[in-house]
């Protein structure tokens, strides 16, 4: 295509190391809807109309709900609820036998039910999801597709601006690899592609000049797409050979659930880094008794793989709520109430979070850590491990994501066991860019000097202090990385169950002293990309 | 018919939220029945929709009449039985 020859460069932030090289298929942003105004038809064909979209959509919805299944398929049978809701209807039939058009009609009705609701922080949700109803119904009426509508056969590198949690759950096997002109290294895209190992770069701005059908190479580990490139210009990843000695510090793994327990232990991760609990709650409408909860522990221990479980005490928030803790609206969630400031309103709840843990780690003989996120004081972190130790036999510590914290580490010396720094929180604070803001993903890029340069600090005051520090971040699943945190001197390194192995391999490929040698030399760099290139550089240069 | 006027207290404690609201419209379709739901004193809604019970806007803690036409009390109360069942939370 004009403007870019073959063999151009176009650099973004590279998810995965495995290249791919095939055509390019465009996710183009939904179009505008039409206009609303007057019909030419009658009332009577217009509802008609109306009534054909409405059954199209719902039929829609079914097939949405039949297959994702289970609490999913909760959600869409709920819009269906607010879809084929009768006094909407008639509210839009009202619109109608004034002479406008069904799209206009119930984009109308649901405005004005949209107003009824408005300003309840309760409703904003269902708001949210009228106004998406509303759109789905004029797009059908307007002929227009919503949603993504990817081929199933062949093999595409598709690219957009970000793609949703909905949006990735559309992706057919045809999706061998993505570019998003937006969102960061902790996307939800990201996220979704390193989990299910499809090759992407994201943050990649210049590939909106891609067309439909340009061949592209994706190549993760060079941080680039290649327009026109083919396998033999991928960047090798550095492949670490298995030298059969133990990694320089553990790997742990990251897990939420019993199936991430059993990945970790077929991936012979040692023991469990992050615990993210939510998954037990966020879809219960009432408390789980501590029975229930000590079962569900119980549970998810017995499958874990050998060595400490450190596990996260509950990390919720507006954004991520939880229905039985009634938490209200917030303008800025992720500076608001959530993690350990639950406490405030919320104590007996984590008192029982922790006396389940106690019950399951008494019954399943493991070695449990515990820790809370969003410490920000000292004060914090004392409440909490006195309240811990108070109710089991835990080893205790906190999360790092507040830089306020990184500056009290010499305080909790004696006072707590551990840390564990959630590099994806602490970037977000530390550089005071939203993780949910897809324009902000190079400011969340882990080789950020000003990320380094703080997590240098945390090793040496953690080991001054006699606190065992670990790294359970998404930085921590990429084994260049993960070298890069070792030498530094933190303790462990826990990634994803599906990048332990690699990460276990680049740990044990180099030794403590190369290690300590890299992160010495990688805190001299004023940039980003310069920190990795150096890095990258060694790595290959030692293998 | 005649017309029976009962009352239910909203325990939920988001209050007369969308799941309820569905689950209300659900039943008093199924059951064939007239039933409108309100505060005492003020304009009442029709439980065929919703999105208009949800309107009411109404918050834990809140006491509401419902209006049931039924043929005989023990059918108006027992459709306010599993109305209020659906209003716990």
């Amino acid at each position: 295509m004009a403007g870019l020859a073959s063999g151009a460069v176009l650099k973004g932030l590279g998810v995965g190391l495995n290249a791919v090289a095939a055509p390019v298929y465009k996710v183009a942003p939904m179009q505008s809807l039409p206009a609303w105004t007057k019909s030419g038809q009658s009332a009577e064909a217009e509802k008609t109309a109306l009534q054909g979209a409405i059954a199209a959509v719902a039929a829609h919805l079914d097939e949405l709900a039949a297959g994702v299944g289970g609490t999913s398929a909760e959600i869409f049978e709920a819009l269906k609820y607010l879809l084929e809701d009768e006094e909407l209807f008639e509210v839009a039939e009202g619109h109608l036998a004034e002479g406008w058009t069904a799209g206009a009609a119930y984009g109308k009705a649901v405005d004005e039910f949209a107003e009824l609701l408005g300003g309840d922080p309760d409703f904003d949700e269902r708001v949210k999801d009228l106004q998406d109803i509303s759109k789905r119904v004029q797009a059908n009426l307007a002929g227009i597709s919503v949603g993504l509508e990817l081929p199933s056969t062949g093999s595409f590198v598709i690219v957009g601006d970000d793609f949703s949690p909905a949006d990735t759950a559309q992706f057919t096997p045809a999706v061998v690899g993505v570019i998003t002109l937006k969102g960061g290294p902790t996307s939800h895209t990201a996220i979704i592609c390193r989990s299910r190992s499809i090759p992407a770069v994201v943050s990649c701005g210049d590939a909106a000049a891609l067309e439909n059908g340009d061949k592209v190479l994706v190549d993760p580990v060079g941080d680039r797409v290649v327009f026109g490139g083919d396998m033999s210009s991928a960047t090798q990843a550095i492949t670490f050979v298995d030298t059969g000695r133990d990694p320089i510090v553990p790997v742990r793994s990251n897990i939420g659930s019993v199936e991430d327990a059993r990945k970790a232990a077929e991936a012979e991760a040692d023991g469990v880094g992050l615990f993210r609990t939510e998954l037990l709650y966020l879809s219960a409408q009432t408390q789980p008794s501590v029975e229930a909860q000590s079962a569900s522990y119980a549970e998810v221990l017995a499958a874990t793989p050998d060595g400490p479980i450190v596990v996260r005490t509950i990390d919720a928030g507006s954004d991520k709520p939880v229905p039985f803790l009634n938490m209200g609206h917030e303008e800025n969630p992720s500076l608001g109430v959530r993690g350990y400031r639950l406490i405030v309103e919320h104590k007996q709840f984590i008192v029982d979070q922790l006396q389940s843990l106690e019950f399951a780690r008494a019954h399943t003989n493991k070695e449990v850590w515990v820790m809370a996120p969003m410490i920000a004081t000292a004060t914090e972190a004392r409440e909490f491990a006195e309240l811990a130790r108070s109710i089991g036999k835990f080893k205790v510590g906190i999360m790092v994501e507040t830089p306020s914290i990184v500056t009290q580490i010499a305080d909790l010396k004696g006072q707590i066991d551990f840390l564990s720094v959630g590099t994806n929180d602490l970037s977000q604070y530390l550089f005071a860019a939203d993780r949910m803001n897809p324009a902000l993903g190079l400011l969340l890029n882990p080789w950020q000097p000003g990320l380094i340069r703080t997590l240098a600090r945390i090793a040496s005051e953690s080991l001054e202090a006699g606190i065992s520090s670990g790294v359970c971040g998404e930085s921590a699943s990429d084994p260049a990385f993960a070298v890069v945190l070792a030498g530094l001197g933190m303790k462990s390194v826990s990634s994803s169950p599906s990048q332990v192995k690699a990460v276990k391999a680049a740990l044990s490929a180099v030794t403590m002293e190369d290690a300590k040698r890299i992160a010495t030399e990688v805190q001299k760099f004023s940039t980003a990309d310069e920190a990795k290139a150096y890095v990258l550089g060694e790595l290959a240069a030692l293998n | 018919m005649a017309q029976f006027s009962l009352e239910v207290t909203v325990l939920d404690p988001i209050g007369l939220h969308a799941r309820p609201a569905g689950q209300i419209v659900k039943l008093v379709k199924e059951s064939g029945l007239e039933v409108s739901i309100g505060r005492p004193g003020e304009e009442f809604a029709k439980a065929n929709s919703a999105l208009r019970l949800m309107a009411l806007k109404i918050k834990t803690g809140e006491t509401l009449t419902l209006e049931v036409e039924a043929s005989d009390e023990g059918t108006a109360q027992g459709i306010a039985a599993q109305i209020q069942e659906f209003l716990k939370g």
